[in-house]
Formats: C-alpha cells, structure tokens, sequence
C-alpha cells in the first residue's frame, strides 16, 4: 500500500474517531435545544463508541507502525496523531454528565429534627409510602437531579 | 419520581443527557434512555416503557416537619457542598435569569414563569403562581373534576385536591389568617393535608390530585394541549 493511502486512512479514522465522541456530546448541550433524530442519532453513536474508539486505536496504532519505518520529521507527527484517538477511547467510556453533576454516592438521611442544615423555608421534595415518609430538600435534588432510594420497601428514583 | 421496577427488575439508573432541559437518565441494566418528566423510555430496549409515578409533594420544609415529624431527611453531600455545587437559598432568582433554550414558541405565559400544574384523565391545566397566591383557592374542573388549588400560608406549598366531598362538589374559601379551607356548604375547616380538623365534616379526606411545580417552557413541552388558567372568569370547564 503505498504511504498516501496509510495517511489518508489514518487521517480518516482519526476524523471518524473524533466525530463519534464530538457529535454526542456537541447535541446533548444543556442550553442547546434537541430534536428527536439529533437525540436518536446520538444514543446510537454512544452505543458503539465504545467499541469503536478502540477499534480506531488499534487501526491507527498500526497504521502508525507502519508508516514509522519510512517516516523522519514526520515521526513527531505520528505520534502526536495517536493523541486524539486516546483521548476519544477515554472519553467514550466517560459519563460527562456526572462530572457536571455528580451522583450522591451513598446518600445519607438525618430525622427531622436533627435536619440542621434545611432551613424552614427551604422547598422540598416529600414522598410518604407505607408508612415512611422522606423529604428530598430541593437545593440538593436541583444539583444531583437523581437519588435513588427505597420509601416504604418500594424502590424508587428521586428526580429533578 | 418513579418506581425502579419493572417487569420484576430492578433498574439502576444514571444521569446521562439532557432533552430541551428536562434530563435523560439511562438503566445499567439494558443501556435505555428514559425521559425525566414523563418516565418513559425514549430510546433503547425498553423504548416505549413507562415507570410508575410515585406520588410527590413540593412543599415548604416548614411544612412538611409538622406533617412528618417521624420522617428523613437526605443530607447533603459534604464534598459537593463543599465545592459550592449546592444552589443558594435563593436560586429561583438566579435561575429565571438563565436563557432558554427550547422551541416552544407558545407564549399565553412568559418561558420562565413559574406554574402549578395537574393532569386529569388526559386533561392538563396549568395555573401561574402568582394567581394561585392571589386568589387562593382556586376552584376548578379539569379533565370533569371538580378540584380546588389550595395554598399555605408560606405562599409556596401548593397543592391540589379533589372538590367532591358525599359525590357532590363542594365550594371552598379559605380562612385568611390560617391555613384553612372553609366549604361553603357544612362550614367545615380543613387542613392543607385536605383533611377536616373541624365542623361536621371533621375527620373526612379530601382525594389529592398531583401537582407538579414546573416553568411554563417546560410543562407546555410536555403537555402540548395544556389549558391555562385565567383570572377573572366565574367557572371554567376544561
């Protein structure tokens, strides 16, 4: 195969790398309004990203290996190459939203009583199921958006 | 807020995107997107699935301590409020400042402003808050039933009940100075947990309806046929 054609492959697979990781996340934009293909499309992307991040790594990791031998100033840029398709392979396996918004990791309750650090004024969220009641102050709800929790033996998502 | 289970499993969910600024949570278990508001898969293998609603209450903490001195309360996460991750206590301000982004163009209310909403047999209403501190209560049939939006005393616990009282509507005012209800036909009192603490009704309940404190843009993108309350008519049928 002749150099051209490993540089426009590699050049190729590094534009598909990224787009499957960029597209995504340039759709699912906080203050961006989504429309329902924009959304399909990018669960589908995010699906296969995964796989194929890595499987783009891996092509150009040999495509760079092939084209080292022959290469000599170009070699700084062969290995700067490598760069986008790591960083899509990390990033594809990431879940940017909960960097955002981090998940309560293991959630702890106080009695009524004891809850000092709700003020009277403070809005929040009430469930009461079988028995067990719960209160999910608002200004923490706004900010991990999603508790889950068991009220009443029943288990449930806490949304906001 | 919504039952995990369904089909006898248990889901396990995740924030994992945002639709027209309302959340998209995704299940570990078959990688599906569900929509925050609506519950419903959207996307994946259980595309089309709903979960079940979990009755809820947006009320002052004030409020809810005297109906619930047994309950929890979900503490905060020390590293994230810590970090000031924690919204101030008036962020609602701070919030309506925010631009929208969405393509809702319907304007009978401003994008931000801030509704109570119900949904009765398919039937969705929305009333603005200023209008339900104003005339409080506010009597109304929606979806046929007759149901009456009450507010406390804090001016922001709203919530909604059914009218009918012996299968007939019954009319209510409300008690200026406490947060009471008054039907016009036993003059009977009745707590803002619909319940009758006084009069010849006392004891009795009154059907709760589920409410839902949201912005306009939003509950007009998730119920497209909403009516509108407007001040000033006698009754409305919706």
């Amino acid at each position: 195969m002749s150099r051209r054609l490993l540089w426009f492959l590699l050049v190729i697979i590094v534009a598909v790398t990224l787009a499957v990781v960029i597209v995504p996340a340039w759709v699912i934009q906080p203050f961006r309004p989504q429309s329902p293909r924009g959304l399909e499309v990018s669960f589908a992307l995010k699906r296969v990203a995964p796989f194929v991040t890595i499987v783009a790594l891996l092509a150009c990791l040999a495509l760079v290996v092939k084209l080292w031998r022959g290469a000599r100033w170009s070699r700084v840029f062969l290995v700067i190459i490598l760069l986008p398709p790591a960083v899509s392979a990390w990033f594809a396996r990431q879940n940017h939203f909960e960097w955002m918004f981090n998940p309560l990791a293991n959630a702890g309750y106080a009695l009524a009583d004891a809850a000092t650090f709700v003020a009277d004024t403070d809005l929040v969220m009430a469930v009461a199921r079988n028995g067990e009641a719960v209160a999910y102050p608002i200004r923490q709800l706004a900010y991990h958006h999603l508790v889950p929790d068991t009220v009443g033996r029943v288990p449930i998502v806490v949304t906001y | 807020m919504w039952e995990t289970t369904i089909d006898g499993r248990t889901l396990h969910f995740h924030l994992a995107g945002i639709n027209n600024q309302n959340f998209i949570m995704r299940d570990e278990e078959t990688g599906s997107w569900w929509q925050q508001v609506t519950g419903e898969a959207i996307l994946g293998p259980l595309k089309g699935r709903r979960l079940t609603r979990v009755p809820q209450d947006e009320i002052s903490f004030a409020l809810w301590k005297r109906e619930q001195p047994m309950g929890r309360v979900l503490r905060p996460d020390p590293r994230a409020a810590a970090a000031g991750r924690y919204a101030p206590a008036d962020w609602e301000t701070g919030i309506a400042k925010l631009p929208v982004a969405t393509q809702i163009r319907d304007r009978r209310l401003d994008l931000r402003e801030l509704v109570v909403g119900v949904t009765v047999n398919g039937r969705a209403k929305a009333y603005r808050m200023t209008d339900v501190q104003q005339q409080n209560p506010i009597i109304d049939t929606v979806g046929g039933v007759p149901l009456v939006i009450v507010a406390a005393a804090d001016g922001r616990s709203v919530r909604a009940f059914s009218r009918v009282v012996d299968g007939k509507p019954a009319d209510f005012f409300a008690r200026p100075e406490a947060t009471l209800l008054v039907d016009s036909a036993t003059g009977s009192e009745w707590e803002f947990a619909g319940r009758a603490v006084g009069g010849p009704l006392t004891g009795r309940q009154l059907a709760k309806i589920e409410l839902l404190r949201d912005y306009w843009f939003d509950w007009r993108a998730y119920h497209p046929d909403t009516a509108v309350y407007s001040v000033g008519l006698a009754r409305q049928r919706s």
